[in-house]
């Protein structure tokens, strides 16, 4: 990551009401006291300094990703000053996404511009935490490997890759995006555990954005096998023989990454792996269509104005919920097209499957 | 039978990428390679006059295990053999294949990882091909199951191969070599000969092929290695269209 | 010229698509090598030309070379005389440390290599800055360097625009584009040699009235752009330049649809 790993400073509050809309005072640059916005003191003002020259010295950077040239760097500086970006969108413009269905329920391809990844949603009965007897499991999973970059060892994990589930984690999983309550089969005996699985294929940056866009998806769309119990027994039915069964999804929520430039005057979204690496921080915003908030992260870089955090929560509030509109209306095509097929083709598919043995 | 699908060079940061769907085991592997590349901390490699060739096997639902680590060195083993290490700009460097299994059913703890291992190939060598890594040859590989009756059976599912006696996976070199003999379960000499001629049938389109007989187009693009040959020159002739429209 | 031939590892070049110009030795390129292989009939052993990658077949005739044309997205590999674009890592006391290609072992570029540099007028670059060179030896065997410089060795001036590549833009495409760009605007490449490129010709035509461009192409899929004579419209035009290279690569679009990207991103752009 960028510099030194500084205190993590995040602000993870689910709460029930919408964000405030944006009346705090005017009070112009001064930084808010408050933990969730600017690191602590180990913060020195030089900093701010560091990001204003050409990044020299922390070769440390985003894993090993290949450094920017100073022409690179200047360039998409001094064209944000001009409102333009290197591919020619608007500051809060997303790169187009496409998301696609494999055969399997809870499979997702999901390309954002050059980003591209594939989650896959998997389900197994295991035995619940002692701790929490009623609950079922969910995990997210990424693991970062060299198709995605060069820059990325095979078997090692990188900062990317922590930080990148962490934020997954807390959007996600922390806000109870899936209730993990409707996946306890019998108290302390026996539970669902939901597994995400991310493979990332292709890495042109704002990682976390796609890979939430995709989970969230693949959760929506996966279908587990029913399950029952009978005599203090868990049967489990086959796709073939039941309907499967939808996850009980609570809300949608999605993160919306910024990243800003020029101490701060310029704020994009989804910024490419060269706008990510030119740039002097990021903010992340996760929060439901609903605009509940479930997430705040401005973990390194550049100080920025409260006011500013507060402008843009709004911005990732239009944008969550245009994107979940295209989730609506892809997962609806898709299920649509599955229940067309369905019976006539999954009777085919048996039959070949049968032939294939023989 | 449906027969595999196939694309390349569909990755964009890689150096070389391919993704390989098999209808008949239902598994869809993605391949990515990046070469010649640095290999950070092992600048002393055992030969340091060839490329080190590196693969990464990521299950697609679970995480990698033993059974990964197995598949993986009977992937560097049979790649090692054709991969030219020597050619320029490789010697020292690393060859670093990764392969994603993102379709298909798990294999579950204790199953054979044969069923996988063909798809595996097949996307490991379409997307060294697709990096221009220097190869001697190409090859293709086919799995073969052995059911109770004593049929051979070509690219058994899942639930069929986990029924079978016994498991056979061989590739066959587009020179017809054998390159790689894995098998599992009970079987005699017999069963195992006949499924090496099966497997020569299947990869080279004909058992009598040895001496290159090239008339033979069509059977040849019904076989393993006219399969992968087709799907080399379609993306080779995609992406220099505007070389043939002139010609 | 016979039918197009594409090759996959192994595969022989037939006899008849060899070039028939013996005064010269015949010139093999990447991907083709010779291997002689014993034959049982008669004593003396026979050669073949095999490939070792996959590619289409080339052939000129003239200078009497054959090489296939593998895959456009393949690393970077440097070979001696090519251009290249390299970004300083770091310098040492005679050289230059930079990167070529990414996650490869830096290239040397020794710090008298420039046109007229003394110990005292030697440029000083910093990390980050680019320059033009040309790969000057590859080296022999397992861990060798790879040189670069940024004069001719023969004249000691700096020929087609080596040295520092100050301000502007760089753009990243594929490496057979790259090599594709080169070979269209190499000047003694005849009319209907211009490898199905009309794009920089187009964007030629058009950004001439905004003050025109420079352009650098290196062979490692590096493109460097510099409008600073488009004054207020510089962003701008580098961007639409950037752009139109990229997708052009990416799409592999026809000379059709590359005139019609041209319009389309410069309307965008609002450069017309």
């Amino acid at each position: 990551m960028k510099g030194q790993p500084l205190p993590e400073a995040t602000a993870s509050l689910f709460t029930a009401n919408p964000p405030r809309t944006p009346i705090g005072p005017g009070t112009g640059p001064t930084p808010l006291p408050m933990r969730s916005i600017r690191p602590p003191s180990a913060e020195p003002p030089k900093k701010v300094a560091k990001f204003a020259a050409p990044r020299g010295e922390g070769t440390a950077k985003m894993s090993k990703e290949a450094q920017l040239s100073i022409a690179e760097r200047d360039f998409i500086l001094e064209a944000l000053r001009e409102n333009v970006r290197v591919d020619g969108r608007q500051p809060n413009e997303f790169r187009p996404v496409d998301i696609s269905f494999g055969e399997e329920y809870g499979h997702v391809k999901l390309q954002l511009g050059k980003t591209s990844l594939v989650v896959r949603i998997s389900a197994e009965v295991t035995k619940p935490r002692d701790e929490r007897p009623f609950d079922g499991l969910f995990n997210i999973n990424l693991e970062l490997t060299s198709m995605g970059s060069p820059a990325w060892e095979n078997g090692r994990s990188n900062d990317l890759e922590a930080s990148a589930t962490n934020t997954l984690d807390r959007v996600i999983r922390h806000s109870n995006a899936l209730d993990t309550e409707s996946l306890c089969i019998i108290k302390g005996v026996s539970c669902w555990s939901i597994r995400a699985d991310v493979h990332v294929l292709d890495y042109d940056g704002n990682l976390t954005d796609a890979a939430c866009i995709a989970i969230m998806t693949g959760l929506q769309h996966f279908r587990r096998p029913d399950a029952v119990v009978k005599d203090g027994r868990v049967i489990v039915y086959g796709v073939e023989e039941r309907v499967p069964v939808a996850l009980n999804i609570t809300h949608k929520p999605l993160s919306i990454t910024f990243h800003t430039f020029n101490e701060s005057k310029n704020v994009i979204m989804d910024a490419s792996l060269k706008e990510e690496q030119a740039s002097e921080g990021d903010l992340i915003i996760g929060l439901n269509s609903a605009g509940e908030l479930c997430y705040v992260s401005k973990m390194e870089g550049g100080p920025v104005d409260p006011m500013l955090i507060v402008n843009q929560v709004s911005k990732a509030w239009e944008k969550a919920k245009e994107l979940n509109i295209v989730i609506e209306s892809v997962l609806r095509a898709d299920l649509t097209k599955r229940a067309k097929a369905g019976m006539a083709d999954e009777s085919r598919a048996e039959n070949d499957r049968l032939m294939a043995t023989e | 039978m449906i027969g595999p699908t196939a694309s390349l060079s569909h990755l964009h940061r890689a150096d070389g990428s391919a993704s390989y769907k098999c209808p008949a085991t239902g598994y869809n592997i993605l391949g990515a390679v990046n070469a010649p590349v640095e290999l950070p901390g092992r600048r002393d490699a055992l030969k340091p006059e060839e490329a080190t060739v590196e693969v990464f096997v990521k299950p697609g639902t679970t995480t990698a295990g033993v059974g990964e680590r197995y598949v993986e060195g009977l992937l560097r083993s049979v790649l090692g053999k054709v991969v030219l290490g020597r050619e320029k700009g490789f010697p020292r460097r690393g060859v670093v294949l990764t392969l994603a299994i993102v379709g298909g059913e798990n294999i579950e703890r204790g199953d054979s990882y044969l069923t996988v291992f063909p798809a595996l190939l097949h996307a490991g060598l379409l997307s060294m091909i697709s990096a221009s890594v220097p190869l001697s040859m190409t090859f293709s590989a086919t799995l073969l199951g052995v059911t109770k009756s004593g049929d051979i059976v070509r690219d058994p599912s899942p639930a069929a191969a986990k029924a079978a006696v016994s498991l056979h996976v061989f590739a066959i070199s587009s020179k017809n070599h054998l390159l790689l003999n894995e098998s599992e379960g009970r079987f005699d000499f017999d069963t195992w000969e006949l499924a090496r001629q099966n497997a020569v049938t299947i990869c080279q389109g004909s058992s009598k092929g040895s001496d290159g007989d090239v008339n033979m187009e069509e059977e040849k693009n019904a076989s393993g290695n006219g399969f992968i040959r087709e799907t080399v020159e379609d993306q080779i002739y995609s992406d220099y269209v505007y070389k043939l429209d002139s010609i | 010229m016979t039918t197009p031939l594409v090759l996959l590892p192994s595969d022989e070049v037939p006899r008849d698509y060899l070039p028939a110009n013996n005064s010269n030795p015949l010139r093999l390129g990447p991907g083709l090598r010779i291997l002689s292989q014993p034959s049982s009939k008669s004593a003396d052993s026979k050669h073949v030309l095999t490939a070792t990658q996959a590619g289409l077949l080339t052939t000129d005739a003239k200078k009497n070379t054959v090489s296939l044309l593998s895959f456009p997205n393949r690393r970077y590999i440097p070979t001696v005389n090519d251009f290249v674009i390299a970004q300083i890592h770091h310098s040492s006391a005679d050289f230059f440390h930079c990167m070529v290609s990414p996650h490869t072992a830096h290239a040397l570029l020794g710090q008298l290599s420039f046109e007229g540099a003394s110990k005292k007028t030697r440029p000083m670059l910093k990390q980050g800055e680019l320059v033009y060179a040309r790969v000057l030896s590859v080296g022999v065997g397992a861990g060798a360097e790879v040189e670069l410089t940024c004069v001719s060795p023969s004249t000691g001036k700096a020929e087609g625009g080596m040295g520092p590549l100050a301000g502007g833009m760089v753009f990243d495409v594929s490496t057979g584009m790259a090599a594709r760009l080169i070979r269209a605007n190499n000047p003694s490449a005849e009319i209907d040699e211009i490898e199905g490129l009309v794009i920089l010709a187009e964007l030629d035509k058009k950004l001439d009235p905004f003050g025109g461009f420079e352009l650098a192409v290196g062979r490692n899929g590096k493109v460097w752009v510099n409008c600073s004579d488009s004054e207020e419209n510089t962003v701008k035009a580098t961007v639409a330049i950037g752009r139109c290279l990229q997708e052009t690569d990416q799409k592999n679009l026809h000379p059709h649809d590359q005139k019609k990207l041209v319009s389309k991103v410069l309307r965008e752009m609002k450069l017309t």
